[in-house]
């Protein structure tokens, strides 16, 4: 037992000084999409729709319905149109009220494509 | 790839024709039995799974796992009443399979053997939703009897237990201290995927197959996918194979590290625990890094693979993570008090495993040295032939040292695999999926299966003309190795003991629950 006492006090303190300090090995996470709306025709927004496997995605009134809190950051979206998707490399997604972990999206007019 | 016999052949010409990895045979219900008692007694031979399809007749699939042989069996078989044989008297292994049948089919074994609950809960006013017609009468749900002498006390426990632990319920019936009997409610983490699956493409399905049992994405989804791709008749080749390989062993690796520090914690080694959590996180950063996702999600694509491994990353890395691992399990194999609870705890004997038909490294520590990835060799495994690690003491002692042993070969095998990538720096060419939904085709079915950090996973799928799934069957090693744990619980062993025997299986509800 005393082996574990002098192991324990070696090795020190590892835990991750986050949020006081930036955490590197976040880097590496996988991250929630952002949209690109120049790129956003009717049609690439009900791909995106389509795709979605946790219904994050949703077309209505014109624009992309995007709920951040049901999305996994899979990258399904991202693979599927990927002119329109970028990793928005943001996982500090907290906030106070859920209504605003739901953003939109205009669409381009149909028009334009 | 596995080659399949003609769907439909007599079992004895699918018996004969050892060349098909994967041989499905036509029996009817009147043969079933004999046919049964027939593979049970080939040796080197297990059943590996056992499940319904379909409606109207209810088609019952048993999967046999001639190891000896490298191949599988399939037996289908026709059930155009409510009722089968009951094939539990022939193989114990199927009995759990045989309750599920009921619940989700409606049909049972024949004699009258009381069924337990599996995964619908006995509320009668919820619906869920079922894979066929619902059982006339709910199961009896009565476990197995008890006689003690003196008293004996049952109480529940769960199925909230603590922070960060799965719900499970337990109904614990103890004599003084000893366990006389456990038996476990796995319901309350039932999610459906196999009903959820239906008429979705493998890829959309491939999703929630790798969810099912987050802590083997990789192991589940390796499967579930090569079953799609046996289905479709599609390749994924050789790279994507050997990036697959990575990501299972990289899986292995951190969940044999997170049983560890299970093991510590059941035994109030606080330090040990903090010291294995760090291997743990070191390893679930390797996969972060190397492949975009701690716990390696979205590596498998049907027919290729998701992400391509940062290989120089992984040079870079895994031998530290795996140096903080191999440090803290030496100095727990001399720590006496930790060994102590761990010997003669939870003895699972070699007769015990097989009649069961268990998996992993809990088969492993009883002296059975089944193994997928040898017995069963696709993709990487061909030409990468992992040394099997075996104990016989059947104790929780012995299945922490074959998990042990396993991580010392998952790094050998990933070192061996990244060299067949060649020396090349960074991230090589992505192997994208093949299987574009909606691409027409004949009606296809497939078997699939992978080793995975718990043991043999298996997936079954059946596709319709557009691609479709019409049923999906995934069976992970958690399905196989609960029934054995109850087994474990009541052989000499305390109440203390219950967190050390459920550390040193290392199984997950989820898998089972599904």
């Amino acid at each position: 037992m005393p082996q574990w006492f002098v192991t324990g006090l070696r090795r020190g303190v590892v835990t991750t000084r986050y949020p006081a300090r930036r955490e590197p090995a976040a880097d590496d996470l996988p991250t929630p999409p952002a949209f690109r709306p120049e790129w956003l025709s009717q049609d690439r927004a009900l791909r995106l729709a389509e795709v979605c496997p946790s219904s994050a995605l949703a077309v209505a009134d014109g624009e992309l319905v995007f709920d951040v809190g049901k999305c996994t950051a899979c990258g399904r979206c991202h693979q599927a149109v990927p002119e329109a998707v970028t990793a928005s490399g943001e996982f500090e997604l907290a906030t106070g009220r859920r209504q605003d972990l739901v953003k939109r999206i205009p669409i381009l007019p149909s028009s334009a494509s | 790839m596995t080659t399949s016999s003609r769907v439909g052949s007599p079992l004895a010409e699918v018996l004969a024709d050892p060349a098909n990895s994967v041989g499905v045979a036509a029996v009817s219900i009147a043969e079933l039995s004999d046919a049964t008692a027939r593979l049970a007694e080939v040796p080197g031979t297990r059943l590996a799974d056992m499940f319904a399809a379909g409606s109207d007749p209810v088609t019952l699939r048993l999967v046999w796992a001639l190891d000896a042989d490298q191949r599988y069996v399939l037996t289908e078989s026709p059930v155009a009443g409510p009722q089968y044989p009951a094939l539990s008297d022939v193989t114990p292994a199927a009995f759990t399979e045989e309750c599920e049948i009921y619940e989700q089919f409606g049909i049972r074994p024949a004699g009258g053997k009381p069924l337990n609950r599996v995964a619908v809960p006995p509320q009668h006013d919820i619906h869920l939703p079922r894979l066929g017609a619902a059982p006339r009468e709910p199961a009896a749900d009565v476990h197995a009897p008890h006689t003690v002498g003196g008293q004996a006390f049952e109480f529940p426990f769960g199925p909230v237990r603590q922070v960060g632990v799965e719900s499970l319920y337990y109904g614990l019936v103890t004599s003084g201290e000893e366990v006389v009997d456990v038996y476990l409610l796995t319901w309350h983490k039932h999610r459906g995927f196999e009903y959820r699956a239906q008429g979705q493409t493998p890829q959309e399905a491939l999703f929630y197959a790798e969810r099912v049992e987050g802590l083997s994405a990789v192991g589940n989804g390796w499967a579930f996918a090569a079953a799609a791709e046996a289905a479709l008749e599609v390749d994924p080749g050789h790279t994507a194979q050997t990036y697959r390989g990575i990501a299972l062993e990289l899986e292995r690796l951190y969940n044999h590290a997170a049983s560890m520090a299970a093991l510590c914690q059941s035994c109030g080694l606080a330090v040990g625990r903090a010291a294995a959590e760090i291997a743990l996180e070191r390893f679930l950063r390797v996969n972060a890094r190397v492949f975009g996702h701690r716990y390696l999600f979205g590596v498998v694509a049907i027919g290729g693979c998701g992400h391509a491994p940062d290989v120089s990353a992984l040079r870079a890395m895994l031998p530290a993570a795996y140096d903080e691992l191999r440090r803290s399990a030496e100095l727990l194999l001399r720590t006496n008090s930790f060994v102590d609870r761990l010997e003669a705890t939870g003895i699972i004997t070699a007769e015990q495993a097989a009649r069961l038909g268990l998996v992993g490294p809990v088969l492993r520590g009883s002296g059975i040295s089944t193994d997928a990835r040898v017995d069963h060799p696709s993709g990487p495994y061909r030409d990468h032939r992992p040394a099997v690690a075996v104990q016989t003491t059947g104790d929780a002692l012995a299945r922490l040292r074959v998990m042990l042993a396993e991580a010392t070969e998952s790094v050998r095998l990933i070192g061996e695999l990244a060299a067949d990538l060649g020396p090349g720096q960074g991230r090589p060419a992505e192997v994208p999926g093949q299987a574009e939904p909606g691409t027409p085709h004949s009606p296809g079915s497939g078997l699939g299966w992978a080793e995975s950090s718990r043991g043999e996973s298996l997936a079954w799928l059946e596709l319709d003309g557009a691609g479709r799934i019409s049923r999906a069957r995934i069976r992970p090693a958690a399905v196989r190795n609960w029934r054995g744990f109850d087994d474990a619980c009541r052989a000499q062993n305390v109440f203390t003991d219950i967190p050390i025997i459920e550390a040193s299986f290392w199984l997950t509800v989820a898998g089972t629950a599904r």
